[in-house]
């Protein structure tokens, strides 16, 4: 009989990815200027940006590298509806009167920025997908470009590269995380349906997948528009976050960021976005001490900036050459955790119990 | 495949232990002040060393400008340590590097508040990353000085905590625009902005706005986007248009040499003046065409007669055995000894809330680039503009506006 695994044991699971990570997440929500949160949110909203891209680029085989430009969208449109009339009018003077005295609750702004997003994907979307592949990354670059040339250009509307700064500070760990967890759940469950399993079998074979009756047109867009969407959202989330948004901030770094990110954690699991961004965003932090030149046994080691860039680089290209599925593979230990019923009911049954004694005895035992 | 992971998760658990344990030997950065201050509207010095933070975006396209920047910051505070340290106490510096990324600029402001406990902060060179991490430090309560950024609004959107430098880019273009007036006799002008970037945008607003008080003409304006390589269409336009008397060039520093060497080439003599994005390396693509009649309007010129010029370029040069890169290094050094002589004017009573109000207070600072002061209704300092004039690979001092 197989010996079971720790990670198997519903218990287990339980108290690694539900309950550890709400009671970090309840500590700092109560300490909203700490710095170890600004670094809880920045994660957060790169889960979001990073679902998205898995959602396009491992799921439905469409790499689009276009997600700066989607947004930056969602960043400006969230915050024209959530920017004081006053910054408004002294920033962005060529918008329309009624929106310049509008300001509206901070999640509808998200859903509104979300939304034009989506449908900015959905009309640049029929020409996009009709290429493939190589051409497709190419064309979705070319993509954030035109986003970045409108955003600079038209400074009516946009205070043109001067950026906006005062957007409101709205995003604090509760409504980052609740996108979080909405986000995820929506992935979840679009995944494990026909449409989720029409969308891999695009991905895998398009024309069997065409002769058995799926339309490869409507698929290829509303799965663009989807992933537009919450890219708009995670745009919104981190305008709110930083307070000052800009063209720039939305460029290819942006993109080729959220692309590695979803390359290390796993492409092809959503769980891969939570460990992507985990990776991405703590990492930095442990290296800032040896960025910064520190005394290592009485030698002190040079300044060496630039480091953290360079390590996640090369575990880029390792797993390029190594794991080309990410670090977590097709493996969804993470979200199937979080949404199973199975999980939370463990707790009140004894054989659940068993089973994790089991794993630490030394001979196995049948029940 | 199972076995690679788990050598995966060890190596990058290896390397996160060594960060940790890096944590616990790292010098200067004060761990056990975390958490005291945040939120706290005053910070108090701990004992007798002052702390202060500087982050400058070293890697990343900025470094050009803020990695002379950080140097010239750590010269001043090594000299102010060698000379006593400010009324008995020694000043430690945390530094850290904003690389080129608000979000990494912001997450380290907070970390230089809230980790380390710093009194005041200074850095950056561009409005995006004054913006977000002055957003950061105006909401905790702690000043902010930024050493070469030049918006003159940045005061007015970040709040009262935070302090400018270097002058604003109004001041500066409308120096341009009196000295083509004025000394070089220009009546009318072309201007060629780069719309990609807010700091150039601001420039040429500003100049056009002088240069039409003063009565001349713009004759042509005319745009690109900051890595658009190729200006034969704007030379085109220019010339079709018959030339005008003088051209002012909003660029960045990164397309100086190359706009010079094109408009050079294609045989257009005009005299050509930009604000201090144009103090840099403008003979890397150029090459001997920019000593023709480029004038650059910049903070401090290095062959200036000012007593204060010759003793930082000197120690400059000794300590990092060359010459100051440009003038943001100058600008690096003053925001610390701006810094230094805030927190002096406080005494014994060093708290965030006195080192802002005795800055808002500051009068008539002799600094490397120009005399500083602050009021309480303006943060950004009322310079004099240097123009210099680029020869034989230097730009060399012609006149204060």
């Amino acid at each position: 009989m197989k010996k079971t695994r720790l990670i198997d044991c519903n218990l287990f699971r339980l108290l690694c990815f539900v309950i550890i990570p709400l009671a970090v997440l309840v500590i700092f929500a109560l300490k909203p200027k700490s710095y170890v949160t600004g670094i809880i949110i920045t994660m957060g909203i790169y889960i979001v940006l990073c679902a998205s891209q898995n959602l396009i680029n491992g799921f439905s085989g469409m790499f689009s590298m276009g997600h700066a430009a989607f947004m930056a969208i969602g960043a400006y449109i969230s915050a024209f509806f959530t920017l004081s009339t006053n910054v408004k009018q002294s920033m962005t003077p060529g918008l329309p009167q009624w929106l310049i005295n509008t300001q509206i609750p901070f999640g509808f702004a998200l859903i509104i920025g979300g939304l034009a997003a989506a449908i900015v994907a959905v009309i640049i979307g029929f020409p996009v997908c009709r290429t493939k592949g190589h051409y497709l990354s190419v064309v979705t670059l070319a993509l954030v470009v035109v986003v970045k040339a409108v955003i600079d250009n038209q400074s009516d509307l946009t205070n043109g590269s001067r950026g906006i700064a005062g957007v409101p500070a709205k995003s604090n760990i509760v409504t980052v995380y609740i996108c979080v967890v909405i986000t995820l759940f929506v992935m979840y469950r679009l995944l494990r349906s026909a449409y989720g399993r029409g969308l891999i079998a695009m991905r895998d074979d398009p024309v069997a997948a065409q002769t058995l009756g799926i339309n490869l047109v409507t698929k290829k867009i509303s799965c663009f528009a989807i992933s537009a969407f919450f890219a708009g959202v995670g745009g919104g989330l981190w305008g709110h976050y930083l307070t000052t948004i800009s063209s720039s901030n939305f460029y290819f770094m942006k993109s080729f960021d959220i692309v590695e990110i979803s390359i290390i954690g796993g492409m092809f699991s959503m769980s891969g976005a939570i460990v992507g961004s985990a990776l991405f965003t703590i990492l930095p932090e442990f290296l800032a001490p040896l960025e910064g030149g520190l005394r290592l046994g009485g030698i002190k080691l040079p300044t060496m900036f630039g480091l953290s860039n360079i390590i996640m680089a090369v575990i880029l290209i390792l797993l390029i050459i190594f794991r080309r599925q990410g670090l977590m593979g097709t493996n969804e230990v993470v979200l199937d955790t979080w949404f199973s019923k199975e999980t939370y009911l463990s707790l009140f049954k004894p054989e659940e119990y068993r089973k994790l004694a089991n794993v630490f005895r030394k001979k196995e035992k049948t029940d | 495949m199972k076995k690679f992971t788990k050598t995966v998760a060890a190596v990058l658990t290896g390397a996160m232990c060594l960060g940790l344990a890096a944590c616990g030997s790292a010098d200067a950065s004060g761990a056990a002040a975390s958490g005291t201050s945040s939120g706290n509207a005053s910070a108090a010095a701990s004992g007798d060393v002052i702390k202060v933070g500087a982050i400058f975006n070293v890697t990343g396209d900025q470094s050009s400008l803020d990695t002379p920047s950080q140097q010239g910051f750590e010269l001043a505070v090594k000299q102010i340590n060698e000379a006593g340290g400010i009324n008995g106490r020694q000043v430690e510096a945390t530094y850290y590097d904003g690389q080129t990324d608000t979000a990494v600029c912001a997450s380290n402001a907070k970390k230089l508040i809230d980790n380390d406990g710093v009194l005041a902060i200074a850095g950056f060179s561009d409005s995006d990353f004054a913006y977000a991490a002055g957003a950061v430090a105006q909401e905790a309560g702690v000043p902010i000085v930024f050493s070469g950024a030049t918006t003159p609004d940045i005061p007015d959107v970040v709040g009262n905590y935070s302090f400018m430098t270097a002058f604003g880019d109004n001041t500066c273009a409308h120096a341009a625009a009196e000295f083509l007036y004025n000394d070089l006799g220009a009546k009318t002008a072309y201007v060629l902005t780069d719309k990609s970037m807010s700091y150039t945008t601001n420039l040429s607003d500003f100049f056009m706005e002088r240069f039409e008080e003063l009565g001349g003409k713009v004759v042509l304006q005319d745009y690109f986007s900051s890595g658009d390589y190729d200006y034969s269409a704007q030379i085109a336009r220019y010339q079709q248009q018959g030339g005008a008397d003088a051209m002012f060039m909003a660029t960045g520093p990164d397309d100086a040499s190359t706009v010079i060497e094109q408009y050079r080439s294609a045989g257009i003599e005009t005299p050509m003046i930009s604000g201090d994005g144009w103090d840099t390396d403008i003979w890397s693509v150029a090459g001997d065409l920019a000593n023709d009649n480029i004038y650059c309007c910049t903070h401090y010129s290095a062959d200036s007669d000012s007593q204060a010029v010759k003793d930082f370029v000197a120690s400059y040069t000794e300590e990092y055995g060359n010459a100051p890169e440009n003038a943001f290094a100058a600008l690096g050094f003053d925001a610390a000894n701006v810094i230094f002589a805030a927190i002096e004017a406080c005494g014994d009573d060093i708290t965030t809330d006195n080192i802002r109000d005795n800055l808002e207070n500051l009068k008539d600072l002799e600094c490397v680039t120009g005399t500083i002061s602050y009021s309480a209704e303006s943060h950004v300092p009322d310079k004099t503009i240097v123009v210099t004039q680029a020869k034989d690979g230097a730009l060399t001092f012609v006149k204060n506006v």
